[in-house]
């Protein structure tokens, strides 16, 4: 018979195992509004455009920061990392600014789905470097984060002229529409659902050996995925998954950091500060893939530097550490 | 039929045990019907990427997309199989 204690101590192991899958789970994809307030944005945006939304926005941020805390919070993981010095009137008004950057930039996707992508404009000098690693016959790993107007600037993609691939999750649930969803434009790239057979692991796989573009999300972990590293962001420890950079070893590919950022109302810029390459024959440990993973990192740490209200990545990626 | 040669299997289990860092079994104690992953031996996904090339590296067969890949990723002699019967002559 084990002892009292023995049980006690399994009992704590295994709560921190359920508290530690709980924080990676709290993230999903879904919208805190419902269809109904997403419509009455999509029904101004069509009658005036993003300057009819705009003041419902102000009302919509200022009810969330004010009156559901639990919202707020969510920007605060990142905040307070960002900002360490900070009070507390300071970061409510950080919340504040965060919360109303995402409000713009998901107004301005839904506008480039119901008024036409040729509505945006977006900067993007570095196009001629991705076609240069294109010519490799490689493939082409774009990896990107939860920044700036990461989902505004998918119209860009068919510019390179490749098939997109893109590892993508989204809850059953989700109510908030992609920009070619609105008037149910072609998607500008096929998805892969990181919760099929073996993570989508050989359809990227088979994407980039036909020299196509395969988009995958550098800065969350998906599911139940186990192949992630802890790397220092913004001061502290925080969890980054290093599957792509697996992908990349085998398969060759470049990976292209490919962030953008939201110059101003309906204006974008999309840049690749690094360009990643991870040699064959790295193996299995996750030890061999943290130089790229770090990389990646010191990407993302420079992005939030210069662009300190375009973080929009919601969810604990510090607890696990 | 095929009939699947038993230096496939040993080399398979071989490549799983040390490649992917088994480091408490031995290719003896892998079962040839066990489900490699899942509530199986445990395989994920970064596995069967590496599992993939270690595969052509040595047998010089390639598994192109999923549908092969959710065929032979079965077992071990699921995939004994499927690179019997697509090995070079």
């Amino acid at each position: 018979m084990s002892p009292p204690w023995g049980s006690w101590a399994a009992f704590m192991k295994n709560d921190a195992r359920t508290r530690s899958a709980r924080r990676l789970k709290r993230w999903t994809s879904r919208s805190i509004g419902s269809r109904f307030q997403h419509r009455i944005f999509y029904a101004l945006i069509r009658a005036g455009g993003i300057h009819l939304a705009y003041p419902l926005l102000y009302a919509v941020v200022f009810y969330y920061m004010t009156c559901r805390p639990s919202i707020r919070q969510k920007t605060a993981f990142y905040l307070e990392k960002r900002f360490p010095h900070k009070n507390a009137a300071e970061r409510f008004a950080d919340s504040c600014r965060i919360s109303m950057t995402l409000g713009k930039v998901l107004i301005e996707r839904a506008k480039a789905g119901i008024r036409g992508p040729e509505t945006l404009q977006l900067s993007f000098p570095a196009k001629g470097r991705l076609f240069r690693l294109l010519e490799e016959n490689r493939g082409l790993i774009l990896m990107n984060a939860h920044v700036g107007g990461w989902q505004v600037i998918l119209p860009a993609l068919p510019s390179l002229g490749r098939p997109v691939k893109m590892l993508i999750e989204r809850d059953a649930y989700d109510v908030d529409l992609h920009y070619y969803e609105h008037a149910r434009r072609p998607r500008p790239f096929a998805a892969i659902d990181p919760r099929g057979f073996l993570g989508g692991s050989l359809e990227m796989m088979g994407a980039l050996e036909r020299g196509e573009i395969l988009c995958v999300m550098g800065d969350r972990v998906f599911g139940s995925d186990k192949n992630v590293i802890h790397v220092p962001f913004l001061g502290k420890k925080a969890v980054f998954p290093f599957s792509a950079f697996k992908i990349a070893s085998v398969s060759g590919a470049p990976v292209a950091v490919f962030f953008s950022h939201r110059i101003g109302p309906d204006r974008y810029g999309i840049e690749i500060p690094d360009v990643i390459r991870v040699p064959a024959g790295l193996g299995r440990s996750p030890r061999a893939f943290g130089p790229y993973v770090h990389r990646f990192v010191a990407a993302l740490d420079a992005y939030t530097r210069e662009h300190p209200y375009q973080f929009f990545n919601f969810y604990d990626m510090w607890a696990e550490s | 039929m095929h009939t699947i040669p038993m230096d496939i299997q040993t080399k398979l289990k071989t490549i799983i045990v040390e490649e992917l860092n088994f480091e408490d079994l031995t290719p003896a104690e892998i079962p040839d019907d066990i489900p490699l992953f899942g509530d199986g031996l445990g395989l994920d996904s970064l596995d069967a990427v590496e599992l993939v090339v270690q595969i052509q590296k040595y047998f010089g067969v390639q598994i192109k997309n999923m549908e092969e890949g959710r065929t032979a990723f079965q077992s071990v002699n699921a995939l004994a199989a499927f690179i019997a019967e697509r090995l070079p002559e």
